[in-house]
């Protein structure tokens, strides 16, 4: 069984979607390829992997409301490559959105089930994930805590650096709960080859909270990038 | 004001010019969105693309009504409209704010009036119960008051509408 994972995040580096990829793989069997979709030299290479495939996965990130626009261009050649080679998919999609509901991705699941009755697969199901950019700093926070445990172990010895640790894993981990046990119930269905239903989740933190943190988020990263100097929310 | 975004090439963009201050072709002759933030944390409402986008999202911004015409990619906009669509990001703020009872990004330019969406091509049922659905949700997030969504049988009956 060969599983293609196509991240539809232009990033090339650190983004939401490759990570939630990344851990619905764990629970996936069989052979797997990872691919990204960033410009049509791509389409190729893609196309080519994906023709003795059985499941693919797409991987992506929500833009005003709806699959980004080079994904859009994508799914039209391959919609074209599935007729023209009677290739019979099952297809799952994992996607994040920056609003902290997960519903607001339903539009976009919406047309990958349309999508795959005009490409004659078969549709599996999706996650929809809200607040994704938190799920990334997150996993910054991660590696944070990782190199303070290092650094508090050699100076104070593990017994006391481990308790803090512990505890500031399990608050990052609670937040992203909810993708994660969606991310890996799709894994397993993949390798069972069934569907796993469109479930709608979150990070787990009330939405005035979220609010907060994306405020605070944006104003720091404003100041370093130099917007809030550049008239930050006039009218241009 | 009104601004007319659509797909249907050279002859189409004559005829709207003639009738609508803003028009924008979606000839995807441009590059799309990164996803870098930029036009709302490094330089406010532009992007760092230079090509004819860069300062799309101040002509959506500044909009009253928006009408968009484009060929129907799974009960979806077409790539080169989404493209116009998705670079401009900038006509809201970093901030977030509820609208519609979810979290959305404030509005640069404050609320506008109308949005309308006529889409072309072969369209199934589902399809057109997902754009009118994403219509809605694209009316909340832009913060226009109200929205229309139409399907054309035929691109010609254009010619005629008082758009």
């Amino acid at each position: 069984m060969k599983t293609v994972f196509i991240n539809g995040s232009p990033k090339k580096k650190l983004s939401v979607s490759s990570y939630l990829l990344g851990i619905v793989r764990i629970l996936t069997r069989g052979e797997v390829v990872k691919e990204q979709v960033r410009n049509p030299k791509d389409y190729e290479r893609i196309l080519s992997s994906i023709e003795n495939a059985d499941n693919v996965v797409f991987g992506l990130p929500l833009y005003v409301d709806g699959v980004p626009s080079h994904m859009l261009a994508f799914m039209k050649e391959m919609e074209k490559f599935c007729i023209e080679k009677n290739k019979h998919l099952n297809m799952y999609v994992v996607s994040n959105g920056g609003f902290i509901e997960g519903c607001q991705n339903k539009p976009l699941m919406q047309v990958f089930e349309n999508f795959c009755k005009r490409c004659n697969s078969r549709w599996r199901g999706g996650v929809g994930i809200g607040g994704g950019v938190m799920l990334n700093v997150m996993r910054i926070m991660f590696l944070v805590y990782a190199g303070l445990f290092l650094l508090n172990t050699i100076t104070a010895g593990i017994n006391a650096s481990f308790p803090i640790f512990a505890e500031q894993l399990l608050v990052v981990l609670f937040f992203s709960l909810g993708a994660f046990i969606y991310c890996l119930r799709m894994g397993v269905a993949i390798s069972k080859g069934t569907d796993c239903g469109v479930k709608y989740t979150r990070i787990l933190l009330p939405s005035f909270l979220f609010i907060l943190a994306a405020d605070v988020f944006f104003i720091i990263i404003s100041i370093f990038q130099g917007g809030i100097f550049r008239g930050w929310l006039r009218k241009k | 004001m009104k601004t007319i975004i659509h797909d249907l090439g050279d002859f189409y963009d004559t005829l709207f010019k003639s009738k609508c201050e803003n028009v924008i072709s979606a000839d995807g002759k441009y590059a799309p969105c990164q996803g870098c933030f930029g036009c709302w944390t490094k330089h406010p409402a532009q992007c760092y693309m230079k090509d004819a986008l860069q300062m799309a999202c101040r002509i959506i911004g500044k909009t009253d009504e928006l009408v968009i015409i484009t060929d129907n990619y799974y009960g979806a906009y077409s790539p080169s409209v989404k493209n116009v669509l998705d670079r401009s990001i900038g006509a809201s703020t970093p901030f977030s704010t509820y609208r519609g009872k979810q979290m959305h990004h404030t509005l640069r330019y404050g609320k506008k009036e109308k949005l309308v969406v006529y889409t072309y091509g072969h369209i199934t049922a589902d399809e057109e119960k997902t754009f009118r659905y994403m219509v809605e949700r694209n009316a909340i997030n832009y913060g226009f008051r109200e929205f229309e969504f139409h399907y054309l049988e035929n691109v010609n009956q254009l010619e005629e509408f008082e758009l």
